[in-house]
């Protein structure tokens, strides 16, 4: 993957156009710069937290999409830390409290149906100041959403004519109107969200991905809903990520119930830690819901303590789009730097934040490495090939010689060759040797089932360390459980039908090991050829036979050949096949055991050949790209953006203390 | 739900008809619940059978309560989410204030109280174990049940690790909610309830959490379903009928009340408006009395359904691998069988020469008297003092064509040499072995259950040595009644008379013809004698025609050997040679197989209880099937 500078500043989400990274206004006003300065470190962070995203799900650490920290940064932070400074205020609580009626109340005019039924508000719709649109794009400021312009209340019921919309867009819609009447104030933002507690769960999550983008939460609280476990767990969020809580309680016997509210608000207070910038209670009245004409009462006696200039004075309906023109008034810079910095901290939060995401995917990769580690510890078969047709192996040596002899070893090499292909010949007839048609076929079959077997004891290999490993077990779960074994057996044996006796490539290898040693061992070219004058000359009568011929078919690597033991010159009758007694270093074993080594190779050059059949089947049709996937992971913790984010995410700390 | 005694759906008293199938019924169910709890401990070591006996473990005791208590009264636990009403309901039910009811403070109830009829006997009902107040009632609505006011489900935090939507930062160490255990009571208190009274307003009917503690309580237990705060809530009855349909639940009627009111007019002691009176009325029509056995009796046999419902989702995803690990067996049996199939073939026919002896033996021994059965005597005589070549080796088929016995196997590789000759070998049976692991594994079965692909030394030489001895026994008999139909094909007395007539043919022309040199020829014609030349040249003729004859007696018996030896392979797969290498596979995707099957017919068994046991459902709501 290709590594850009740290210190980029392109916007890393795709899709996105970059975006000029200038400190908004209110940022350069306030005495803290840190915001301002975080402006590019921040856009740097989404980038490389968005390149490390995909590698983390496939190393299996938890998704960070969940989490408060990831919302805080790509919901507020990333969208609102340049550009146009806003503020955006969300209408939050359970099914059927009345949000939809809160906000119509708030804005001023009907943006949102106020139905009996619950959970109906399925997408938030927000209101943006007249001309808004033109300087901002919604889609910016709301980058989880798909955003699309309101054609009536009932949008954020029905969604927007699902046909208008690919299935997938509109899953997370948000609507947007500008407002018609020009009241709201010009750098505030409304919106109407769906339920945080209903059996449409996604509703939820689209409160949640508001929640994170807002400034200001309007909680819509009831006597029945104030302390409900998903209504604490919405706002207490909220007041980590030091949101501006306003809260109203609604649907209130009023007056008969306003004593019990200093109870229900510090019950909520003290389960959340909201500390609330101003109090209301809504009476409760159908006729006045019906006729959209609520009535905000202030609380003074629980406002006390708010010193905001969120608090209104008096009881009347006019006072509630007061209150949106205080949100956007003397207040705006605090509560915005407020909601910033908390986002921040929630971002470097050590315990909950980005940096325990990053701790999440080092120690998973470090996993992956150990994994890595056990799979190349455990995973590797011993091949019994059989031993090698040898006469094969002397074939290429021959003809490698044949132009390298002088006349008088040829001759005697054709004497022999001749007497030797007689005394075959005579063997054969009498049954005592059999055909070398009939002996390649068993030897085929031999080196087949010893494949297979090996294939089978690799498996079985893989089985056993999964099951220790509980990382190679997710991998391997698809090779192992789901993979078509049939196939793979099939597949060996095509590939060794496939494989000639003697290949193109071994060939090629022979002559390149005995050119490489003769250049290597000039001195020894006369011992080449006196031992192959020896060969020739007891050629029909030696056998050299190879007591073992193992190669570790370790996938890709297979060209390497080892575990060679020992070289067995056997003498005696015409007998081929069958080494019944080792002689060891015979008579003539001292003239030939300067080649030894070079014999030696030669076979396991061919052994190797062989093995490499298993090991192209366990690559191409066994694990497929897994160890690549598993040289991927393992290597994950090195990547550099994890350490450029480490490093970024340190800088902001310092900056912001 | 086709059957339908009419006493049962009005509710009235008991028809002579009812009363007698009740106990057939009963006697059926009870052996349902028997067969239940058979199938689902029988396969225990397989993890979704495992799974499915887990939940056996809960759901037994339920089943085996509602079958010996079929006639106490019903325990009614009213559930809801916080501030609902439930207590506020309770009172008005209980005709006074049983149960604190308030707005003062969420949650209100923390401990359940139970309210009884003054002369109900609450020995079987667990007071203490759930920490219940005890009230005891004189109202009408609650003489003839118990009614439980239940603490809530949705004021305790979500446990770590839940399907909490996300992690709350660690802003607040204590919080009040942390001594919190409303549902972990709640948990406690409605596994003793028969019947559920679920309350909610406008404000809670959709809620997840409500629903999802609903919808784990709700397998097997009849409900009622009432919508509270009807003077101010809108009527939401349609859309939360709806909401519960989509989660499974079939709704007859949702109860619209008030309950703020009707305690009032019940402590005033007021006529009670009609739709609380309507609730009052369900209470005593569908819980009451033999409305009490048909509800236990439904909700045992719902619960019993729900089961076999979970089960079959616990056992359905891995049903296809167990197929396909039946057919894998099969499959890779009659490969193997193939191999050793043509490895017999060809040893059995390239062993002519012990076919030979065999048959030789065979028609020789079987040929009594006739000239030309004295000579096929004289013959064998004499080929007994050749030694007999190939016969003795050590090799199974040799053996077993030389009537010996299998030599049983001692050691790991000595079985795999003995075998190697029936065309197996390691690699071919480890192929086999390592392809069924892996189907194996698609089905969830592992070790022990199956074992690995390589069969350790014990195991080869228990699983060769029965092969060996099958094969032998079977190629001793396969071979034995060959010989016998070959043997049948000459038996016949006019084909031995036959043969006698030849040989005899001969020897007759020759002794005539030497009789009538010397009586004819000699003695009347005056003809010099020809001397024993002739004689000679005549046992020469006579041996080789003797030859010839066995020839064709032989040829005749080897005519469409390999016919037969291919009829005789061909019958290998009823032998189940090779079953004993894949044994375990064998024996585990059968057991599977089996237990899916059993689980399929106690289904239907099921199904054909319910139709028949089932009346139409009353007022009572029920859970019938998976959430959409």
């Amino acid at each position: 993957m290709e590594v850009r500078s740290p210190v980029a500043t392109t916007d890393g989400r795709e899709g996105k156009k970059a975006r000029s990274v200038v400190a908004p206004e209110f940022l350069q006003r306030e005495a803290s710069a840190t915001l301002a300065a975080s402006a590019s470190s921040i856009q740097e962070l989404c980038r490389l937290i968005t390149a490390l995203e995909s590698l983390g799900e496939s190393l299996g650490v938890p998704d960070p999409r969940r989490t408060e920290w990831y919302g805080q940064l790509f919901d507020k932070l990333a969208p609102q830390v340049s550009g146009e400074a806003l503020l955006v205020a969300a209408v939050c609580g359970g099914t059927n409290t009345g949000k939809s009626l809160i906000t119509n109340a708030l804005i001023g005019s009907q943006i949102s149906c106020s139905v009996p039924e619950a959970a109906r508000t399925r997408f938030p719709v927000a209101s943006l100041p007249r001309g808004m649109a033109d300087k901002i794009n919604p889609s910016e400021l709301f980058p989880e959403f798909v955003t699309v312009p309101w054609r009536s209340p009932q949008d954020g019921i029905d969604g927007y004519g699902d046909e208008s919309l690919p299935a997938e867009a509109g899953s997370h819609l948000l609507i947007w109107r500008e407002d018609p009447s020009g009241q709201q104030p010009t750098r505030l933002v409304l919106i109407d969200t769906p339920d945080i507690d209903g059996t449409l769960r996604e509703n939820g999550h689209r409160a949640r991905l508001v929640r994170n983008a807002c400034d200001v939460i309007v909680a819509v609280l009831t006597q029945q809903k104030y302390n409900d476990a998903p209504v604490r767990e919405f706002f207490t969020a909220a007041a980590t990520a030091k949101k501006t809580v306003i809260v109203v309680f609604n649907m209130i016997d009023w007056p008969q119930q306003r004593q019990r509210i200093a109870g229900w608000l510090a019950t909520f207070m003290a389960e959340t830690g909201v500390k609330p910038a101003a109090v209301y209670a809504v009476p409760f009245s159908a006729e006045a819901a019906a006729a959209g004409r609520i009535v905000f009462h202030a609380l003074p006696e629980l406002n006390a303590h708010a010193k905001s200039s969120l608090v209104i004075e008096g009881d009347c309906p006019e006072g509630v789009a007061d209150l949106a023109a205080r949100l956007a008034g003397p207040d705006f810079d605090r509560i915005k730097l407020e909601a910033m910095k908390g986002a921040l901290a929630v971002v470097l939060d050590p315990d909950q934040g980005a940096g325990a995401w990053l701790d999440a995917f080092e120690s998973t990769a470090q996993q992956w490495q150990q994994a890595r580690r056990v799979l190349g510890d455990r995973a590797s078969v011993k091949v019994d090939l059989p031993s090698a047709p040898r006469e094969l192996v002397w074939n290429e040596i021959w003809q490698w010689l044949e132009p390298k002899r002088s006349g008088f070893d040829l001759t005697v090499s054709k004497v022999y060759r001749v007497a030797g292909k007689g005394v075959m010949w005579v063997a054969r007839q009498t049954g005592l040797t059999r055909s070398e048609a009939k002996s390649r076929e068993d030897f085929s079959a031999l080196e087949l089932a010893a494949l297979k077997q090996a294939l089978t004891s690799f498996v079985e290999r893989l089985q056993d360390t999964s099951r220790s490993n509980p990382r190679l077990a997710t991998m391997l779960q698809g090779v192992l459980v789901e993979g078509d074994r049939t196939a793979w057996y099939a597949d060996l044996e095509r590939r060794h039908a496939a494989l000639p006796i003697v290949s193109r490539d071994y060939r090629t290898f022979v002559r390149s090991e005995l050119d490489h040693f003769s250049s290597n061992n000039p001195d020894t070219v006369r011992w080449i050829v006196t031992g192959l004058n020896v060969g020739a000359f007891a050629r029909p009568a030696i056998t050299v036979a190879l007591g073992l011929a193992g190669a570790a078919a370790v996938p890709a690597a297979a060209a390497t050949a080892g575990g060679l033991s020992t070289l067995v010159h056997h003498v005696g009758d015409v007998v081929v096949g069958t080494a019944a007694t080792l002689a060891g270093e015979g008579a003539l074993g001292l003239t030939v055991a300067g080649l030894k080594p070079l014999i030696e190779t030669l076979f396991a050059g061919w052994s190797a050949e062989r093995s490499r059949v298993l090991a192209e089947t366990l690559h191409r049709v066994v694990l497929g790209d897994r160890l690549d996937e598993i040289d991927r992971l393992a290597t994950a913790a090195a990547r550099p953006e994890v350490a450029a984010a480490r490093r970024l995410l340190f800088n902001i700390r310092e900056f912001s203390r | 739900m086709t059957t339908n005694p009419p006493d049962e759906a009005s509710g009235g008293g008991p028809s002579p008809e009812a009363a007698a199938s009740l106990p057939t019924d009963f006697a059926r169910f009870d052996e349902l619940v028997e067969s239940l709890e058979h199938w689902s401990r029988s396969a225990d070591q397989w993890p979704p059978a495992r799974r499915v006996c887990e939940q056996w473990v809960d759901v037994e005791p339920r089943l085996d309560r509602a079958r010996r208590e079929l006639s106490r009264v019903l325990v009614v636990g009213v559930i809801g989410g916080t501030g609902t009403g439930k207590s506020t309901l309770v009172n008005a039910l209980a005709g006074c204030d049983v149960s604190s009811a308030s707005d003062v403070a969420r949650p209100t109830t923390i401990y359940p109280v139970v309210v009884v009829s003054q002369d109900l006997d609450l020995s079987f009902f667990p007071v203490d174990a759930m920490q219940a107040r005890v009230v005891r009632s004189s109202s009408p609505a609650v003489a003839n049940i118990v009614l439980i006011d239940c603490p809530d489900p949705d004021t305790q935090p979500e446990s770590e690790g839940a399907d909490r939507p996300l992690a709350i930062p660690h802003a607040h160490p204590s919080r009040p909610s942390d001594t919190n255990h409303n549902r972990d009571l709640l948990e406690a208190i409605v596994p003793a309830c028969d019947v559920l009274l679920l309350v909610a307003t406008a404000q809670k009917y959709r809620s997840w959490l409500v629903a999802r503690e609903v919808a784990a309580f709700a397998p097997g237990r009849p409900l009622l379903f009432v919508q509270t705060h009807a003077s101010r809530d809108p009527d939401i009855r349609g859309d939360w009928q709806k909401e519960l349909e989509s989660q499974g639940f079939m709704v007859p009627h949702i109860f619209r009340v008030d309950g703020l009111e009707a305690a009032r007019r019940a402590v005033a002691g007021v006529t009670q408006e009609p739709e609380f009176q309507a609730l009052v009325t369900a209470i005593d029509k569908e819980l009451v009395g033999r409305a009490a056995r048909r509800v236990r009796r439904t909700g045992a046999i719902d619960l019993a359904g729900w089961f076999l419902r979970e089960s079959r989702g616990h056992i359905e995803p891995y049903a296809g691998a167990v197929r396909a690990l039946v057919a894998g067996v099969e499959t890779q049996q009659s490969r193997l069988e193939e191999l050793v199939g043509r490895a017999i073939a060809l040893r059995l026919r390239r062993s002519r020469f012990s076919w030979q002896h065999i048959l030789t033996d065979e028609i020789v021994d079987g040929w009594q008297g006739g000239p030309f059965a004295m000579f096929l005597h004289t013959l064998k005589a004499i080929a007994a003092f050749w030694p007999r070549m190939r016969s003795a080796g050590g090799s199974l088929l040799s053996r077993v064509l030389a009537g010996q016995a299998v030599v049983p196997v001692t050691n790991t590789h000595g079985a795999w040499q003995a075998i190697t000759e029936l065309g197996l070998d390691e690699s071919e049976v480890e192929q086999s072995r390592s392809i069924l692991v892996g189907l194996a594994a698609r089905a969830r079965l592992s070790e022990p259950l199956v074992g690995r692909a390589r069969l350790d030394g014990l195991a080869v030489q228990a699983t060769v040595g029965t092969l060996l001895e099958r094969s032998g026994a079977w190629l001793a008999a396969g071979i034995q009644r060959l010989v016998a139909e070959r043997r049948g094909q000459i038996d016949g007395r006019i084909f031995r008379g036959f043969f006698e007539l030849l040989f005899s043919g001969l020897l007759v022309a020759v002794l005539g013809r030497a009789g009538w040199n010397f009586f004819v020829g000699h003695l009347w014609l005056g003809r010099p004698v020809d001397g024993a030349g002739f004689l000679f040249e005549a046992f020469v003729w006579l041996v080789l025609w003797g030859f010839l004859l066995r020839w064709v007696v032989f040829a005749r018996v080897r005519m469409g050997l390999d016919r037969d030896i291919r009829t005789l392979i061909s019958q290998l797969p009823h032998a189940k040679l090779v079953d004993p290498l894949l044994a375990d596979f064998a024996a585990a995707a059968e057991k599977a197989h089996d237990f899916i099957q059993r689980g399929e017919r106690l289904e239907r068994d099921w199904q054909s209880l319910a139709r028949a046991v089932l009346e139409p459902d009353g007022g009572l709501g029920r859970l019938r099937r998976e959430p959409l």
